[in-house]
């Protein structure tokens, strides 16, 4: 692949992270009610005030001082301090809801990908199926619903209904477990429903897209040839379907990530599962603006690393992308 | 020509079903000497685990149990020894005594230096620049006692002096700290980590933003009773009550605080759930109002019309609010209707008043009153203020609790009835507060707004409520009414310094009403309380006060002390049911239901609603399947018809 | 490039400007409801049109705390055929004024998304170069943002700009997120419409009116915009699907009206107030359902529309 291409992609990417820092910065200070509303003590004096505004250099002018300021604390990893959290700081309020998350949708995709494309393979090849008709059926309505009804209706269900499962967290809470898998066992107990809400709203896209590409492949000339030389059905899909779908799919995984941000938060908050999602959702109900801001600095620069990475991916496995 | 696909559809299922059966019979896993953990609930997410950083109840909670004030609150909110064991005053001197075996959490032994070194940290810091400590919550009791100095002659005694004669030291919330942590760090801005070191029952040894609070038992602790029965307290912080009722009924958390009216209900019928309604503890200690911005007219800003300066006009629309209704439909009945601003929660009813002149809802006189006051109705039906224009209040209400949009809904549609339109916002509560500054204040607002329905929250002392309407506050920030009155003031002056009871209760009754007819504020409801816990895993549960009070979130911490086993069922419902019968005039009973049944299986739901749950989880699947089919056999007609 | 059967050429003259070549509206419609997902998608989309223009003629006025008309979380029943919500109101009630809301800013959003994504994407299509890669870029910057939490954060600084109170008798706070969805989503819709204003540009009669003298905007307005009418019909009806989405989701999260509930707002509030847990299933269904359909319309008719306009499913076999 080209170094060529590779540097140009890179370079964008830059660019747009940068584009989202200044979009930050302006965002920042077009909030209503400056940072000064991190006190809320009706009795402070003007000294103290100033004070306040002298450090966070809200007395320098806009630009280039305060925008220098900021590029530098960001850069230097310092989102500044959460309003709600007092005296702590912004990274450090995400970094501990960081990894629920990941976990929840990390498995969520793969578990979504091998489904959807399984699903996609069987209902594209054998057009007309059982299969077919009710994983389009359900495709579409799963794809018509807000990712949070999945979820309350899961919940509905399955926790309180039938008590198969907890109705919130991750953990059960205040238990002593006598052994590493009893924890393990606990959180997977815990994980089931909001992984099944998360898996089922990804699967449709996937394997839709699976199906077409089948769909398409399969009337190449050169399928039907090779069916007639003897090539069974699995080699074909394998050495043929599975590859032209995995371009689209690849590049999808990409945009579903900001896509999926929405139902992110939305989920969480039905699962009470404690990451990202319920942090932004606590942070617009607290009006914690340093921690929303930094929510959505780190979601925009993951997205666009992760459109990087697709694209560079894309190209390494499409040969006609390579200028 | 199937097979190999199948093949690997059928791996794949098979794959997630082994996945499922795995997770699907897991058990809570208990083992042999387990700690007791004593489980709480609340939808309130703390902030912060310094004291002087917090602004939330969850918070005072937190810190009631990590640390201990000079002095702490016993259930009925009297002073009872906290880090002082004992006190004595003569005149303007305080003199504190400090048991020699009390320790910090950590084995370091506490002394009166510990004490000095806080109150005098909080003293130089109000006399400096800043002026307040941390959000400027707890350093005020320290004023409002008159505190001057503060001295530790000995190991075991600590010497307060005061400008004037009080006893405002005994209900003042001053945790203290540490010195040998807290010196090398800034109480304005530190963040406290965990583990938490203090004096109290209990210290935070884990918290998980968003989620819980581990606090374990404090080995050294000095309390009433010899040993509390829990070893560890969590504090679980839920989104909504709705989760945390679940909770309560799967057994997952022990006790629920604050559950709405409709929870309430339903869990009346819970077994090994008592419910209980409190209206004067915790919340019932606050009243929500309605405000009128009576500020002089300011320019780009301040009130729509002149009217809402107007006392006639304000009393006047007082006989429009139909307050037993706003009770009724808005709170479900679990509430006390409101009259003046001290509620009638405070101090057992010490301070209420109730004002000979109540004004009934009566819509007819609300016109008279209006029209004598020479406000008339026009061609469209709107009444027209005293400048010829039509009078269209806007009314903003906090995000922050359906009560007010929904209090704010029912007043707008009976002002609407008598003529005076109303506009109603709904905008979150820091920039309702920001709102609410006038252009004395720093940093300066414009006041636009004519209503304002919101909530204040009362102490056990009912200084920080009556300061709100004192002209002073309007300079600092905190009047929301804007209201100025010379004699008012005076009054608040004399009250602050009053040592003989019946003399103080004299000053605040003639300060209530005033403040009653003046009308800037329309008391609507006190709330209630409404809390509920289990009684399968733990007994003893204490009440705070202990007629119609509630365990936790009282006043001070001292419910955690008095938890025991299980008892046999009906014990805790005939000592509470025989409290209720004793209740005192001013404070209502609570109402007490508890079952004994013994338990049943936790994880079910046991209301109704199991039953039409599963004739409603059929009849979701069948339309699914129906409109699946449908969608599915449409495409493919439409399919066929592509490709021909 | 395949030949799309709603080519529109101008036949000369003013007044004939929009007689078809190829096929003409009305049969384009009839094919439309030909197909059964289309007829279905259609169906439903007409069925809450009509419900949003004149709810008051099926339900009555909006019942509101002051006059709920029944007691708290009542089952279905005869009376009131899907029960009641935590305040005594009639679900069925709130769920059609809902539907009024929830259409309103679907289609305010709609058209505020397309008017700023086809300006953009015809510009940019059309006159290309410098102003086109500008362009592209700002386009693909607003592609990869997490659209959704910058509508969290934009939502509460529009509110203040704009204000308080009513316009043409419908709450700012709508407008806000009509205003949000809007800021959010053009990008993908002008990059739609520039594709496509790209390959038209290449027909021969651009050449023949830029021959003859035509400005730039007049030959936009004139040749382009009804070549990629189609494509924005068949974009909008995608955009209002995810408006209607977003909006619930937005409402869900809590930005939404609690005096001008909207289904979304519907479906929060019941969450808020622990309608699961208590066993009120009806409350938070019925706003569901009506998403479901509304949105399941609109993909159904969008894939429908797809189909029809880009034919190159059309094989061989």
């Amino acid at each position: 692949m080209g170094s060529r291409y590779l540097l140009r992609r890179i370079l964008q990417a830059m660019l747009t992270i940068a584009g989202i820092v200044v979009l930050n910065f302006i965002l920042f200070r077009a909030m209503p009610g400056s940072p000064e509303r991190m006190s809320h003590n009706p009795n402070q004096s003007a000294a103290a005030r100033a004070d306040l505004r002298a450090r966070w250099g809200l007395d320098q002018p806009l630009f280039p001082d305060q925008f220098a300021r900021y590029i530098s604390t960001t850069l230097q990893g310092d989102l500044g301090q959460s309003y709600k959290y007092k005296g702590q700081d912004v990274t450090e309020v995400i970094a501990n809801r960081v990894w629920p998350t990941i976990i929840l949708f990390g498995l969520g995709e793969l578990i979504a990908i091998a489904v959807g494309l399984v699903l996609g393979a069987y209902s594209g090849w054998k057009r007309g199926g059982v299969v077919d008709y009710a994983g389009n059926g359900a495709s579409l309505i799963l794809y018509s619903m807000p990712y949070f009804l999945l979820g309350m209706i899961l919940l509905v269900i399955f926790a309180t209904a039938l008590g198969w499962f907890p109705t919130a967290g991750m953990f059960t809470l205040g238990e002593t477990y006598s052994s590493f898998s009893d924890q393990l066992l606990d959180f997977a107990h815990h994980l089931v429903l909001p992984l099944a809400a998360v898996s089922l709203g990804l699967i449709g896209q996937y394997s839709i897209l699976m199906r077409s590409s089948v769909i398409e492949t399969r009337s190449e000339d050169y399928i039907t040839t090779a069916t007639a030389k003897g090539l069974s059905e699995s080699r074909v899909l394998r050495g043929h379907a599975v590859p032209n779908a995995l371009l689209p799919t690849v590049s999808l995984i990409g945009i579903n990530l900001g896509f999926i941000i929405a139902g992110a938060i939305t989920v969480e908050v039905v699962f009470s599962w404690p990451g990202l999602g319920t942090l932004t959702q606590e942070a617009l109900e607290a009006r914690d603006y340093p921690v929303l801001q930094a929510i959505f600095l780190i979601l925009a620069v993951t997205v666009v690393f992760a459109n990087l990475v697709a694209d560079i991916v894309y190209g390494r496995l499409d040969p006609r992308v390579r200028t | 020509m199937r097979s190999p696909v199948r093949r690997r559809l059928t791996r794949v299922l098979v794959a997630l079903g082994l996945i499922s059966l795995i997770a699907l019979p897991a058990a809570a896993p208990v083992g042999a000497a387990d700690p007791v953990v004593l489980r709480v609930g609340t939808v309130q997410d703390l902030d912060a685990m310094n004291p002087y950083l917090t602004e939330y109840y969850v918070g005072w909670e937190v810190f009631g149990l990590n640390y201990q004030g000079l002095v702490d609150f016993g259930l009925n909110a009297e002073p009872i020894g906290g880090f002082a064991k004992s006190w004595t005053q003569d005149g303007n001197t305080w003199t504190f005594k400090i048991d020699p075996d009390l320790k910090w959490s950590d084995g370091t032994p506490a002394t009166s230096e510990d004490a000095r070194w806080t109150l005098q940290k909080l003293l130089d810091i109000q006399k400096g620049d800043r002026g307040y400590v941390g959000v400027g919550y707890l350093d005020l009791y320290l004023t409002y006692a008159a505190v001057n100095s503060v001295s530790a002659p000995d190991p075991q005694t600590l010497v307060l002096t005061t400008d004037y004669p009080n006893t405002q030291i005994l209900t003042s919330y001053l945790p203290i700290l540490p010195k040998h942590i807290w010196e090398k760090r800034d109480i304005n801005t530190d963040a406290n980590k965990v583990p938490v070191v203090g004096t109290g029952p209990y210290q935070a040894v884990e918290w998980k933003t968003g989620e819980y609070v581990r606090m374990v038992r404090n080995p050294n602790y000095q309390g009433p009773t010899p040993k509390s029965y829990q070893d560890e307290t969590f504090i679980q912080f839920f989104k909504d009550e709705g989760a945390m009722t679940e909770a309560l009924k799967a057994g997952d958390i022990d006790y629920a605080r604050n559950v709405t009216s409709d929870q309430f209900d339903s869990l009346k019928s819970q077994p090994n759930v008592v419910v209980a309604e409190s209206t004067v503890a915790a919340e019932a200690n606050a009243f929500t109002h309605l405000v009128f911005n009576t500020h002089a007219p300011i320019k780009d800003g301040g009130s729509s019309t002149s009217a809402v300066r107007d006392v006639a006009f304000r009393d006047a629309l007082g006989y429009a609010i139909d307050k037993p209704a706003l009770v009724d439909k808005v709170l479900g009945g679990h509430g006390v209707v409101g009259s003046t601003i001290i509620p009638p929660a405070m101090s057992g009813g010490l301070w209420h008043l109730d004002p000979p002149n109540v004004r009934t809802f009566d819509l007819d006189v609300a016109r008279q009153k209006l029209d004598a006051a020479g406000y008339k109705l026009d061609a469209s039906g709107k009444r027209l203020d005293h400048e010829g224009k039509p009078i269209n209040l806007k009314m903003v209400v906090p995000s922050s609790s359906t009560t007010y949009s929904q209090s704010a809904e029912f007043i707008s549609a009976w002002w609407k009835e008598i003529g005076v339109g109303v506009t109603v916002q709904s905008l979150d509560p820091d920039a309702v507060s920001a709102l609410q500054k006038p252009p004395e204040a720093d940093p300066p607002g414009k006041a636009s707004y004519d209503v304002v329905i919101w909530n204040w929250a009362g102490d056990v002392d009912p200084n920080s409520l009556l300061k709100n309407a004192t002209t002073d506050a309007i300079k600092s920030g905190s009047s929301d009414s804007f209201y100025s009155n010379p004699r008012y003031d005076e009054l608040f002056a004399l009250q602050g310094k009053e040592n003989d009871q019946a003399k103080r209760k004299t000053e605040i009754d003639e300060m209530q009403q005033l403040l009653y007819d003046d009308a800037p504020y329309h008391v609507l409801f006190y709330d209630a309380a409404l809390s509920a816990w289990r009684t399968d895993k733990f007994g003893g549960w204490p009440l705070s006060p202990e007629t119609g009070g509630l365990p936790f979130f009282a006043y001070g911490t001292a419910g955690y002390d008095y938890l025991t086993a299980p008892q046999a069922a009906a014990p805790s419902a005939a000592a509470s049911a025989a409290a209720s019968a004793a209740a005192s005039p001013g404070s209502s009973e609570a109402a007490v239901v508890a079952t004994a049944a013994p338990s049943a299986p936790p994880a079910s739901s046991s209301t109704s609603g199991s039953g039409n749950s599963l004739l409603l989880v059929v009849g979701i699947i069948l339309v699914i399947v129906a409109v699946v089919a449908v969608v599915g056999l449409s495409r493919r007609r439409s399919a066929a018809g592509e490709e021909e | 490039m395949s030949a799309s059967p709603v080519l529109l050429e101008p036949t000369g003259g003013r007044t004939r400007r929009w007689t078809t070549r190829a096929v003409g509206w009305r049969s384009f419609l009839s094919r439309l409801l030909h197909r059964p997902e289309g007829a279905i998608g259609v169906a439903i989309i007409v069925f809450f049109a009509v419900l949003a223009l004149a709810p008051g003629i099926f339900v009555g006025p909006l019942e509101t705390v002051t006059n709920s008309s029944g007691k708290r979380l009542e089952p279905p029943s005869l009376q009131h055929l899907l029960g009641t919500d935590n305040l005594g109101r009639d679900v069925l009630n709130l769920t059609v004024h809902g539907a009024r809301i929830s259409m309103l800013i679907g289609l305010l959003a709609t058209v505020v998304t397309l008017v700023i994504g086809a300006l953009l994407g015809i510009v940019s299509g059309f006159v290309g170069g410098r102003t086109d890669t500008v362009i592209m870029r700002i386009t693909d910057f607003f592609l990869v943002l997490p659209t959704f939490v910058l509508a969290l954060i934009i939502a509460p600084i529009v509110l203040d700009i704009i204000g308080t109170g009513e316009i043409l008798g419908i709450r700012t706070t709508l407008f806000v997120i009509v205003i949000v969805i809007g800021i959010t989503s053009w990008a993908t819709t002008a990059r739609i419409i520039r594709s496509q204003t790209m390959s038209v540009k290449e027909r021969a009669f651009i050449d023949r009116a830029r021959v003859i003298g035509s400005g730039p905007w007049r030959m936009m307005r004139v040749h382009i915009l009804p070549n990629v009418t189609g494509l924005i019909v068949a974009n909008a009806v995608l955009i209002f699907a995810g408006a209607i989405l977003t909006e619930t989701t937005l409402a869900f999260i809590g930005l939404g009206d609690p005096f001008a509930p909207s289904w979304g707002q519907i479906l929060g509030a019941s969450q808020d107030a622990g309608a699961p847990g208590l066993g009120a299933w009806w409350w938070y269904v019925s706003p569901g359902v009506c998403i479901v359909l509304v949105v399941l319309a609109f993909t159904l008719i969008g894939g429908a529309l797809d189909d029809l306009l880009n034919p190159k499913a059309r094989r061989r076999r």
